[in-house]
């Protein structure tokens, strides 16, 4: 089992979403988290005054996958969230110890 | 027959009969386990819901044991396991205390909950003269403590309810301690038994059998939620709601408006009884006084905080009395008396008869709801039907339960939060909320913004029509009737059309493809649309839910703010009227920037062009209108050095608070000025003469004929600022933001010749005001100015000259 973490440009979490629907990823986890990359952050003047923004607003999307299925779930998130400009975000895919469902302590994949 | 489907037709019999089971079970313990042992100075008592014969399936068994001493209780402490053990087993959910008749009829803070739950007691059984002793003291108690347990209950109560917000319109709602919920209805019922009534004495402006019905409906619902659930589950889930609706062969949406019938009924009555019973205990000589409190006038007095009407039938009589309500609450913050609720109640068809036909009342409703308590109003006006009276539209939301995962309340309560959220930021000091407050401070009409969020979501709940069509049809219809003006009706129906887009436009598009401002920028059209778009946006959304609107939302909500502000700010040079319907029209049109077709309505361009035809004779044009509080003042020139600084310093001259400029040039160098402002001296409305003088006035300054330093040497003075409210001046040049002219933005405390100074300082070193905008928020001026000199941008030299020289007057 494999747990993606992808930080992705808020906009981009609805295209995320159903990209993922459509292969038949319905569980994830979804945090709205601020930061910066490469994008750093941005400038504005508003009526004179500098306005910085420096963490930027991104949201964060968890998910926990089979082995199997990880590269396709990968290559379809990271389609539905390019726009291939700085600040796309990045995803992280970490190895999973075990899962357990609390309701009916389902163990391993069972849980997924 | 299933509990279930005797709670169908005998809520209250059903409870009763599983009272009785229980009892017998609890008696038969009793006799096993105590009656030998114990066989006098100890009883048992049944208290709380059960005390009541209101045993839901999974309810708590309240019960109290009751020792003559605490030694006879300690020493039987085996046999009280044996009697609870048998209870447990028979699967009973058992919660018991143990007391002597003393410590019943003692008040303290710990044990106040003891003292509420002894006023539903019932023998069960044992020693018959210690429970007697408890009996013979208790009435007595009760009364010697009244007012501490009203305190009490009146607290817990208010805690309580505000825990949901104050209102029962929530879409999974707790049917138990919700406002409006069981627990509100034992609160009429305990209230009552203090004051040694019945609850009927106390159901306030409800009737007698709407209380009983409303009390059938909220046990049969509960029964079911119990049966359901198979535990003690009180919340009115999406589930349960589809569950009981199919069991009972109805609707969900009937379930749930009988819900809310009965939430309605029970939370007016607790409410009511509260008030009474608070109003009681205080002073006959508060009463007195507050009768004669000052802010009562020919229409309504206040007592204790509360409005009673003057005349009793006088809505009837005179129905727009019912504004003078709305005005009367939105000013002062205070709710109605029972007994005027009570009165108004059965005048209301009259009123609602009244307001079928057209009638001007917008300039009464606009100021009502530019008040700041006009949320309160409003949500009064909608409890007691007068709004629903004035408006039948609003009935379609009326307790409208549409699903969603986000949404917690009803349409109506939606609605009514996000006019809430609005008015309450107000007070907001702290980001990023105070962004918005900041934006708030500077709108022009918010009774209209106020306006349009009662009216956003009307047209939900059609099934035959989109949500934002049907909104807008039903406005139209209230619009049409109460005769709003062409201008406000079309930005009313621009932030109802609108008022999903700018969440849309956040959620769909990256924020830092240009295209995205610039597309929104030009769906909105003005900045004025942009503030108050972007305040609906954060009403709306925050009314979702209590949780919704985060720091990071609303930082997302200013961004796309600020980019769609620069942009439509910025955009002013690059782009411009290349060619218009007529050749006149492109005549007097060509080379204005294109924001200025998207400002003025057609109307507007042909006052304009007519204005122009006139000013061709006589050099200049001028027009002044009256719009709310706000005046305007347009005119038509040829373009001259000192032109803006002049009719700026002529407004002054007149103690005329200037709030908005602009200036526009066509290819052909006619120039059309506008400038909104205030007269704080009241000069124009309690002198008409003097519309005239100005008029003429800025006539002569224009073309010469007078002088405006003179002029302003004897213009009205105001009261200095205190040296708290003092602004330092800022100044800031950008040469990026625009392709031909250079930006000049100055942040300063405003004062009367302030725009007069700037401008005349730009103008005397050489330079030409290309395009202004003006800006006032509280005592601060924020004046951007497209300025050239010989047709380019200015040179650093240029701006550091300027920037000394501004600082200078600035600085005065």
């Amino acid at each position: 089992m494999k747990k993606i973490e992808a930080i992705i440009q808020p906009f981009k979490l609805e295209p995320v979403k159903e990209a993922l629907k459509s292969i038949g990823i319905d569980g994830m986890t979804i945090t709205e988290v601020r930061g910066h990359g490469r994008q750093k952050g941005h400038k504005e003047v508003y009526r004179g005054q500098e306005y910085n923004v420096d963490l930027l607003p991104k949201v964060k999307v968890e998910l926990v996958v089979t082995d199997a299925r990880l590269n396709e779930i990968l290559s379809t998130l990271t389609t539905a969230a390019r726009t291939g400009k700085i600040g796309d975000g990045k995803v992280f895919v970490y190895d999973v110890a075990e899962a357990i469902r609390i309701r009916n302590d389902d163990r391993g994949e069972a849980a997924l | 027959m299933t509990t279930a489907e005797k709670l169908r037709f005998d809520p209250i019999g059903a409870l009763a009969e599983r009272t009785l089971a229980v009892d017998a079970q609890v008696s038969n313990a009793w006799q096993r386990h105590l009656a030998l042992s114990v066989p006098a100075g100890a009883a048992i008592l049944a208290v709380g819901g059960y005390g009541r014969r209101q045993l839901f399936p999974y309810s708590d068994i309240d019960l109290l044991l009751l020792f003559a001493s605490e030694k006879a209780a300690a020493a039987h402490k085996e046999e009280i396991a044996g009697f609870l053990q048998q209870l447990w087993d028979a699967g009973m959910r058992v919660s018991q205390s143990v007391r002597t008749p003393a410590e019943c009829c003692e008040l303290h803070e710990g044990n106040i909950e003891l003292s509420v739950s002894l006023l539903d007691q019932r023998y069960l059984a044992g020693d018959a003269t210690v429970y007697g002793t408890m009996l013979a003291k208790l009435p007595r108690f009760v009364h010697g403590q009244r007012d501490a347990l009203v305190r009490h209950l009146s607290r817990m109560t208010r805690e309580r309810h505000a825990r949901f917000n104050g209102t029962f319109h929530h879409l999974e709602p707790n049917i138990k301690e919700a406002p409006g919920g069981l627990r509100d209805l034992q609160l009429v019922s305990w209230l009552a038994q203090i004051a040694g009534t019945t609850p009927q004495a106390f159901s306030g402006p409800v009737r007698v059998p709407e209380l009983d019905d409303a009390r059938r409906t909220l046990f049969a619902l509960r029964g079911y939620l119990h049966q359901q659930a198979k535990r003690d589950s009180n919340i009115l889930t999406f589930d349960a709601q589809e569950w009981i609706a199919e069991l009972m062969g109805v609707e969900e949406t009937a379930v749930m408006r009988g819900y809310f019938r009965s939430a309605r009924t029970v939370h007016r009555s607790a409410l009511g009884a509260l008030e009474t019973e608070e109003a009681r205990a205080s002073s006959l000589f508060a009463q007195f006084r507050d009768r004669r409190s000052r802010v009562s006038n020919a229409d309504f007095t206040v007592a204790r905080e509360r409005i009673y009407l003057r005349a009793p039938q006088q809505l009837a009589a005179e129905p727009e009395l019912a504004l003078r309500l709305l005005e009367f609450i939105g000013r002062h913050g205070m709710r109605l008396s029972l007994e005027a609720e009570q009165r108004i109640s059965p005048q209301l068809a009259a009123v609602r008869q009244y307001f079928t036909q057209p009638r001007p009342i917008w300039p009464a409703l606009r100021e009502a709801l530019s008040l700041p308590h006009a949320p309160l109003a409003l949500r009064v006006a909608y409890e007691t039907g007068v709004l629903t009276a004035l408006f039948p539209e609003l009935e379609r939301i009326d307790s409208l339960v549409i699903r969603d995962f986000f949404h917690r309340y009803t349409v109506d309560e939606h609605t009514l939060v996000a006019i809430q959220t609005l008015a309450e930021l107000r007070g907001e000091k702290v980001p990023p909320a105070s962004s918005f407050a900041g934006l708030f401070s500077e709108i022009e009409q918010p009774g209209l913004l106020v306006f349009a969020l009662l009216f956003h979501d009307v047209g939900k709940g059609n099934r035959q029509e989109a949500h934002i069509d049907a909104s807008l049809r039903l406005a139209d219809r209230a619009l049409e009737r109460i005769q709003m003006p062409a201008a406000e009706r079309a930005s009313m129906r621009f932030l109802i059309r609108h008022h999903l887009d700018m969440s849309a436009t956040m959620n769909g598009r990256d924020p830092f493809d240009p295209s995205t401002a610039r597309d929104f920028a030009h769906a909105v059209g003005t900045v004025e649309n942009l503030k108050r778009l972007t305040l609906i946006t954060y009403a709306d959304i925050s009314a979702v839910n209590p949780t919704v609107m985060t720091s990071w939302r609303a930082e997302q909500l200013w961004q796309l703010y600020l980019l769609t502000y620069n942009e439509l700010t910025r955009e002013l040079e690059t782009e411009r009227i290349e060619e218009a319907d007529s050749p006149e029209q492109s005549a007097f049109l060509e080379g204005f920037p294109k924001r200025y077709l998207r400002t003025h309505s057609e109307a507007d361009v042909a006052r304009h062009m007519q204005l122009e035809l006139e000013s061709r004779t006589r050099g200049v044009a001028v027009d002044l209108e009256k719009s709310g509080s706000i005046y305007r003042l347009t005119l038509v020139t040829v373009d001259r050095p000192f032109l803006f600084a002049t009719v700026s310093g002529t407004l002054s001259s007149f103690g005329m608070n200037i709030l908005k400029a602009e200036a526009f040039a066509n290819r052909r160098g006619a120039v059309l000025d506008t400038f909104s402002f205030a007269d704080p001296l009241r000069t124009l409305e309690l002198n008409p003469t003097e519309m005239d003088r100005l008029k003429a006035t800025v006539e002569r300054a224009v073309l010469g004929r007078a002088d405006v330093k003179q002029l302003l040497r004897s213009r009205p003075r105001s009261a200095p600022l205190s040296r708290k409210a003092r602004i330092d001046p800022a100044i800031h040049f950008d040469d990026q933001a625009s392709q031909s002219a250079t930006l000049i933005q100055v942040v300063a405390e405003d004062r009367p010749g302030l725009l007069y100074d700037i401008a005349s300082t730009i103008s005397s070193r050489g330079a030409s005001i290309e395009v202004v905008l003006i800006d006032t928020e509280a005592h601060k001026a924020i004046d951007v100015f497209y300025v050239t000199a010989a047709g380019r941008k200015l040179t650093p030299e240029k701006q550091a000259e300027l920037q000394q020289a501004l600082l200078a007057v600035l600085r005065g």
